[in-house]
């Protein structure tokens, strides 16, 4: 580990506008960032529905960490480490699964409770009077939800989960509010890619809103190349999600973004296009059954683009899609596409979500592999040359509204990045 | 059987040959193309996929991979399919469903060693339709042995 050799000094590698490109390549900054932000912030680990019996668990990174989350018998979800307490093996092998007898490690035997409180341990008569099982447990990591949601935070200190989403939590109840029960589940199966670069590259990426033109112009061309071969109305939403990539710039100038303390950040309308299920009059009967005819209508005009949630989670209501973001190192990230149900809808609703987590998570979406390209150029480019300084000036002069709760920007604006860059030279610098 | 051997050792080949045209036109109008996150999966409307494509999207697919700006495929994938054990399954009303397991060795030549070339594999199942223009790909599916991992950017199709 580099961070054993020298202490990167976090203080002065962001500035109002600019930042240093270590940020990016030095793994001794990585390291930092495992512990003091990944350390302390809330991450979104898993949703209620991913567990719904006694004995059911799921394994989660919080940075680098794995954890595990398992419904104790009296229904209460924890969340401990996957370590042995004993010589400090990994408990899970499968990232989900069934231990209603508790977490049993392969190498000794020693087996935890859901709580990581100790269940058993091999050969205690040798421990007699030496180790008390009952002080020898798996750590807890501290949890709490929101709608359903489940985050964790491995800082027993940090203020608590409704003050870190504060209103962001908006786009989360835009989630659960298009149900027509109230209630969602997550879908079955979860779709992943990685990249050999920074984890921040996504962050700064995903309401990147000058950038559709230019790095996805091949799969716009192509889309309209498709367009003009089987007839506009012809064209599959699929197809119609890449052509959206194709609006002009003065499009999103137009559209705000909202950046929150935090460094999270969403933009307003909708870049989707036509991507509505043709049951939509069904979903629309049904969520007025449930909210009523005024409510309904409020929930439905929402028009929100991605969420980000700062640093690990990407959150998308309108097409039910929550992506998490795993950095393994400085040069390694993985992302992993969550769908949910809503409870009571069309099933067209839901195959809606799932086309576009498909189309916005794949490492084959023509639109995703180009980011990713993108993003490893990113890394390759800023191990280069003597220019250590990166702008992220753009918009600096535009902001539209400043509240105590929000600032209003262009959505083309570089806002959010330099409202994530607060957030992080803020956690930063925090020993 | 020959016939149907013929097509899946055809359509890898068109494949490693680029010739993308030829290649649609080994499928039907309605043909699906996918690639799913787990074997267990029934239909693409279970959950997301690698590739759940339509013909639409598997001309926007194949004509950016033409395009000099697709920086996904910059420089273009070079592949090879080895193509083994292919065998009828089943034979019905639906069509003639076809098994064969696969090895696609891709490269792209982006000055990172080993990193440029990677392997993707499994067990590629085919239903075939008989056409008023000879035998027609209906439907590929591609099981990788690691379709519930994380993949990096894809631009060729398997």
């Amino acid at each position: 580990m580099a961070s054993q050799l020298y202490n990167p000094d976090p203080s002065s590698l962001v500035t109002r506008d600019h930042v240093h490109r270590s940020v990016y390549t030095d793994p001794a900054i990585f390291d930092l960032e495992m512990a003091r932000i990944f350390g302390r912030s809330w991450l979104y680990l898993a949703h209620d529905s991913e567990l719904p019996s006694p004995g059911d668990y799921v394994v989660r990174h919080m940075g680098t960490q794995a954890v595990i989350l398992t419904r104790a018998k009296d229904g209460v979800v924890h969340a401990i480490f996957n370590r042995c307490a004993h010589r400090g093996a990994t408990l899970c092998a499968f990232d989900r699964g069934q231990a209603p007898n508790g977490h049993q490690c392969p190498y000794h035997g020693w087996t935890f409770n859901a709580d990581g409180s100790v269940r058993f341990v091999s050969q205690a008569v040798n421990y007699a009077e030496v180790l008390d099982p009952a002080n020898s447990g798996i750590p807890q990591i501290r949890l709490e939800s929101y709608r359903g949601f489940i985050f964790g935070n491995l800082d027993n200190d940090a203020g608590p989960l409704s003050e870190f989403l504060g209103h962001m939590k908006s786009t989360i109840d835009d989630l659960v509010d298009r149900s027509p029960t109230g209630r969602i589940e997550v879908g079955a199966y979860k779709l992943r890619h990685y990249y050999r670069a920074n984890w921040k590259m996504t962050f700064e990426n995903l309401n990147d809103t000058v950038h559709p033109g230019f790095a996805h112009a091949a799969s716009v061309v192509s889309a309209k190349a498709v367009a003009n071969a089987v007839g506009g109305d012809n064209i599959v939403p699929t197809v119609g999600m890449m052509m959206a990539n194709g609006k002009p710039i003065q499009f999103f100038q137009d559209l705000d973004m909202v950046t929150t303390p935090g460094g999270h950040s969403y933009i307003g309308g909708h870049m989707g296009a036509d991507y509505t299920p043709n049951t939509a009059d069904a979903y629309t009967a049904a969520l007025i059954a449930h909210h009523g005819a005024e409510r309904a209508r409020e929930v439905l005009s929402v028009d929100r683009h991605l969420m980000l949630l700062y640093p690990s989670s990407f959150w998308h209501a309108r097409y039910q899609t929550v992506r998490i973001i795993r950095p393994v190192r400085h040069d390694l990230t993985e992302m992993i596409g969550f769908t949910f149900r809503l409870i009571g809808a069309p099933p067209e609703t839901h195959v809606n979500a799932i086309e576009y987590c498909t189309g916005a998570n794949s490492a084959a979406s023509p639109v995703i592999a180009d980011d990713l390209e993108i993003y490893e150029r990113l890394l390759l480019g800023n191990r280069t040359g003597s220019q250590e300084w990166i702008p992220m000036s753009r918009g600096l002069n535009e902001d539209r509204e400043t509240t105590n709760i929000f600032t209003r920007t262009p959505a083309t604006s570089e806002a959010f990045i330099r409202n994530q860059f607060a957030s992080w030279s803020a956690m930063m610098a925090r020993t | 059987m020959t016939e149907i051997e013929d097509l899946i050792h055809i359509e890898a080949a068109l494949l490693d040959d680029r010739r993308y045209h030829d290649w649609l036109d080994l499928f039907t109008q309605d043909c699906l193309y996918w690639v799913p996150v787990a074997a267990e999966m029934v239909s693409p409307r279970d959950g997301p996929s690698h590739f759940h494509d339509d013909r639409q999207v598997m001309m926007v697919r194949t004509h950016r991979l033409a395009n000099p700006r697709a920086f996904g495929a910059e420089p273009a994938p070079r592949t090879v399919h080895i193509v083994s054990g292919v065998r009828i399954e089943r034979d019905n009303a639906d069509g003639i469903v076809v098994a064969s397991s696969q090895i696609m060795l891709e490269y792209r030549n982006r000055d990172r060693f080993e990193d440029d070339q990677r392997v993707f594999g499994g067990r590629v199942r085919h239903r075939l339709i008989r056409t008023e223009n000879g035998l027609r790909i209906a439907e590929k599916r591609i099981d990788l042995i690691n379709a519930e991992g994380a993949f990096n950017a894809m631009a060729a199709p398997i």
